[in-house]
């Protein structure tokens, strides 16, 4: 029984977890454009200007990480969390943001363009200078948001008031 | 008239909310030692939306202000203009130091917020 489990596990491991290589990539070079960050723990991590385009960052921590002006364009980012992070300048441009934790993330001057945002929680957080631009913002919350300057563009559904 | 005027002005300046800032570190410590205050540096850019935010809504909002006019000497540098006196280092702006009475870093805030959570910050620096 107890090997069962055990086998389980490391199963369960495999299926879920992130690339070991990629996640060596990150450290060494500091981009990963294409990875597999699922499920990573990156949290506190500085990820300044990192190259995340087109990766895999579902599930991953990202609480308290540095990613100043980093680069998640078209990743996938469903049920990752960015609680306390610092994320200004990043471009989140045709990012999946489905289940996204923000609370109280900075994310000044932030881009959003044409992310698809489902069910983020953008509580407390920074959005000053943000750019939303073709989104639908109707099922997210933003209470206590900073919203100051931040600019909804058209085709924007459910501007946070 | 000029009387009426004088008393117009001097009221306005009695409820203003307006925070009076100071640009010169060594004038600021002196001041904040005269008035038994203590400084409370910004390093920012004008770049900076969250530093313009800070100072343009943050700042503006009446407890802040009260709270900061009445214990600090509140003194901003501009981060493409002034260097930061020697011994402080920056994480990135907007950066709030609270200096003890040597001038040296007490406490430190890094980032902006909302006017009642910086106002937190602030009391919790006490």
């Amino acid at each position: 029984m107890k090997h069962l489990i055990v086998l389980l596990l490391i199963l369960l491991n495999t299926l879920f977890a992130f690339n070991v290589e990629d996640l060596k990539t990150l450290k060494e070079d500091g981009d990963c454009p294409m990875c597999d960050l699922s499920y990573a723990n990156l949290s506190a991590m500085d990820l300044s200007m990192s190259d995340f385009r087109d990766a895999n960052l579902s599930h991953a921590n990202l609480n308290n990480a540095l990613a100043h002006k980093a680069d998640f364009s078209n990743a996938d980012l469903s049920y990752a969390t960015f609680l306390k992070a610092n994320i200004k300048g990043a471009s989140f441009v045709k990012a999946h943001l489905i289940n996204v934790d923000f609370t109280e993330a900075r994310i000044w001057k932030g881009d959003f363009t044409q992310a698809k945002i489902e069910k983020c929680d953008f509580n407390n957080s920074a959005l000053g200078s943000a750019i939303f631009d073709e989104n639908n913002l109707s099922n997210s919350t933003f209470n206590e948001a900073i919203l100051y300057k931040t600019i909804f563009r058209k085709n924007v559904i459910g501007v946070p008031k | 008239m000029r009387p009426l005027v004088l008393i117009f002005l001097c009221t306005l300046a009695l409820f203003s909310n307006e925070l009076k800032l100071e640009h010169n570190f060594n004038q600021a410590v002196e001041k904040a030692q005269k008035q038994h205050k203590q400084v409370l540096m910004m390093y920012s850019a004008v770049w900076c939306p969250e530093c313009n935010y800070m100072k343009d809504v943050v700042f503006k909002d009446k407890a802040v202000s009260s709270y900061m006019q009445k214990h600090y000497v509140v003194l901003t540098l501009d981060i493409q203009k002034d260097k930061l006196p020697d011994g402080f280092e920056y994480p990135g702006i907007p950066v709030f130091f609270l200096l003890d009475n040597n001038a040296k870093e007490k406490h430190r805030i890094v980032g902006g917020s909302k006017a009642k959570t910086f106002l937190q910050k602030l009391k919790g620096l006490q």
